[in-house]
């Protein structure tokens, strides 16, 4: 019988084969990422509201979950709801700025912020995923000071307006509030890190990243809400595209602000790309998140962006990037076509629809999953995880978990 | 004679659809001409969507146009009868908060003349039951953006089988995140990612019920 290779040699050679797989190489099997999402609660027996408010037990869950299902690597750690709008509120002090990247649970406690909502909070205690619903916090007749000065104005009218305890600056309860946000990023890093640390033990590497934004969606998430800013588009589009410019160098700077602690991949989740036209999206959307990306390659910086949606319309742009500018996750885009258009170029992440893996048998999984990889597989350049990130639902089978894997490893050989 | 005012909406001519409405009551029109009208214009703009031409975006302006023009058109039509194609109970299912898609697709609905019952959001399995009940529905729409929505839904159907409602009305399901497998997952009759193609399937199953 073949030795268990200890976890040191697992690490590495995990490593090696998620390296290989973004250097659009062939490794020795295709990759596969574990998504993350609350399923990883009801594993270890513990609430939604636990995981997102007890470090402790969120990173007892997350290391017990990845002993039993072994994934390449794993997006589990993300216990917060989308925050870049304080990253970009901090921008100009990179020590600050990327802490405070994601709202948990206890800093929606500490802030009052009304983008949010929580399990064991507006939410019960154990109704799954945290819900990020965003709001409308300006008018478009303010869209001038924004392009004039835009952290400034996110300072100073954003944000208390948006948390109820940063309502008046200056005062003893925003001022309470501010340092209280510091202790727990400081908390929050902390469970980053040994999170980290506890899964390398186990042989399972983490990513090394950071965090950017599209400036369009920026607006969206956190200033005018995704209908406002599909109205301005209309009805203000110079505003817009002159805000969206304004934004590009701090959020630039925002991921920067890791790459001295050794990042090298920043993350993108994109909200509003397959909504937008065509014509919209390539005059809008485009051209800012591409400064974005093209920036970060040139001080040699990957990134990673999540597609959501159907991108196939779109897909062409990505080759405007350079070759080898990143990751792209991909939700319902065409995986195959994905690949045979963007093959060399960049590489390919997803393939499994969640809604496969929640109602899916074994069977269908392993079938599904095996002519998948028949597809896409050759050449390289290809990592496997669902379609969505954070999406592994209560409702997702254990069996389907440990199907996908075993399939990943026996067809995803080179 | 109005295909001003219908060409306007399509082409999501906001200030231009808006004077015409205006203009057209003015006018003393007879409104549910008016709204004969927004019928052919969601249509069309749901016939451009499902073509490719349009796009979620689009539907947002559509959606914004429509509602300011129902409001015009309110003072107009209180005391009318208003003859509508069929009935449809809507909501976000439990456990989902968010109703973007949810709310473009009830003005698009009343646009293309469903009478439309909004339940909100979270709303409970017991809550769609209810609304059944007392309704009495040819369509039920349910609505969510996250995954777990999905699951949402299928206990919300089980509950309309346990009542037995289910052969009573067609189930829609609609959002970000639904597709044929959880179409199949949840046991609905048909399922959608946007409010234009809903429109449209609302108006096929519609058809369907009446054989």
């Amino acid at each position: 019988m073949k030795k268990k290779k200890t976890f040191e040699k697992l690490l590495k050679e995990r490593l090696e084969r998620i390296t290989k797989a973004i250097e659009l190489k062939e490794p020795d099997r295709v990759p596969l990422f574990d998504p993350g999402g609350h399923l990883i609660a009801k594993y270890s027996g513990i609430t939604s509201y636990e995981f997102y408010f007890n470090y402790d037990k969120a990173r007892s869950a997350i290391v017990k979950w990845l002993k039993d299902f072994p994934f390449d690597s794993s997006f589990s750690s993300v216990i917060g709801a989308e925050g870049f709008v304080f990253s970009v509120a901090f921008s100009n002090y990179p020590d600050i700025a990327p802490a405070i990247r994601f709202l948990t649970g206890p800093m929606h406690d500490v802030l009052g912020d009304k983008y949010t909502r929580w399990p064991g909070r507006e939410l019960s205690e154990d109704i799954g995923s945290l819900q990020f619903i965003g709001g409308e916090y300006m008018k478009p007749e303010e869209y001038k000071y924004l392009i004039e000065n835009p952290i400034d104005f996110i300072n100073e009218k954003i944000l208390p307006r948006a948390c109820l305890n940063l309502e008046k600056p200056g005062s003893q309860k925003t001022n309470a509030t501010l340092l209280r946000l510091g202790i727990e990023a400081i908390k929050f890093l902390g469970f980053l890190q040994s999170t980290a640390m506890d899964l390398s033990n186990i042989g399972i590497p983490s990513l090394n990243v950071t965090f950017a934004y599209a400036p369009l969606d920026f607006i969206g998430d956190f200033l005018r809400h995704p209908t406002g800013v599909m109205l301005d588009l209309r009805r203000h589009p110079d505003d817009v595209k002159a805000v969206t410019e304004a934004l590009v160098e701090p959020i630039i700077k925002v991921a920067l602000a890791l790459k001295p602690a050794g990042a090298n991949i920043a993350f993108i989740p994109l909200h509003l790309n397959e909504m937008l036209s065509p014509k919209m999206h390539d005059e809008f959307y485009w051209p800012t998140l591409k400064k974005v990306i093209v920036e970060l390659y040139n001080q040699g910086m990957k990134s990673l962006v999540f597609f959501e949606g159907d991108y196939t319309p779109f897909i062409n742009t990505i080759k405007e990037l350079p070759k080898g500018w990143g990751i792209a996750w991909f939700e319902k885009t065409d995986i195959r076509k994905a690949k045979e258009i963007l093959g060399g170029h960049t590489c390919i992440l997803g393939g499994i629809p969640i809604s496969l893996l929640i109602s899916g048998t074994p069977n269908k999984i392993k079938d599904y999953v095996k002519k998948l990889l028949e597809d896409i597989k050759p050449g390289g350049g290809v990592i496997l995880s669902s379609n969505i990130a954070l999406g592994l639902t209560k409702e997702v089978p254990l069996e389907n978990i440990k199907t996908l894997i075993n399939t990943v490893k026996r067809y995803g050989k080179y | 004679m109005f295909e001003n005012f219908i060409k306007a909406i399509i082409d999501l001519d906001e200030n231009m659809a808006i004077k015409l409405a205006k203009e057209r009551i003015e006018r003393g029109e007879d409104p549910i001409k008016i709204l004969d009208d927004i019928k052919i214009a969601v249509d069309e703009i749901g016939r451009k969507y499902e073509a490719k031409e349009y796009f979620i975006a689009d539907l947002v302006m559509a959606g914004e146009i429509l509602k300011k023009i129902s409001e015009i058109l309110k003072p107009a039509l209180t005391g009318k009868t208003i003859e509508k194609i069929g009935k449809i109970v809507i909501g976000t299912v439990e456990g989902d908060i968010h109703d973007i898609g949810k709310n473009i697709a009830i003005t698009m609905l009343e646009g293309a003349g469903f009478e439309v019952i909004d339940l909100g959001v979270d709303v409970s399995s017991q809550k769609f039951v209810e609304a059944i009940k007392q309704h009495s529905p040819q369509i039920v729409g349910m609505s969510g953006l996250l995954t777990l929505a999905i699951e949402s839904m299928k206990k919300t159907i089980d509950a309309i089988k346990e009542a037995g409602l289910r052969n009573k009305v067609k189930i829609i399901i609609g959002g970000g995140r639904v597709d044929e497998y959880a179409k199949q997952y949840v046991g609905a009759d048909d399922w959608s990612t946007s409010a234009a193609i809903g429109v449209i399937k609302c108006k096929k199953l519609l058809e369907e019920l009446r054989g």
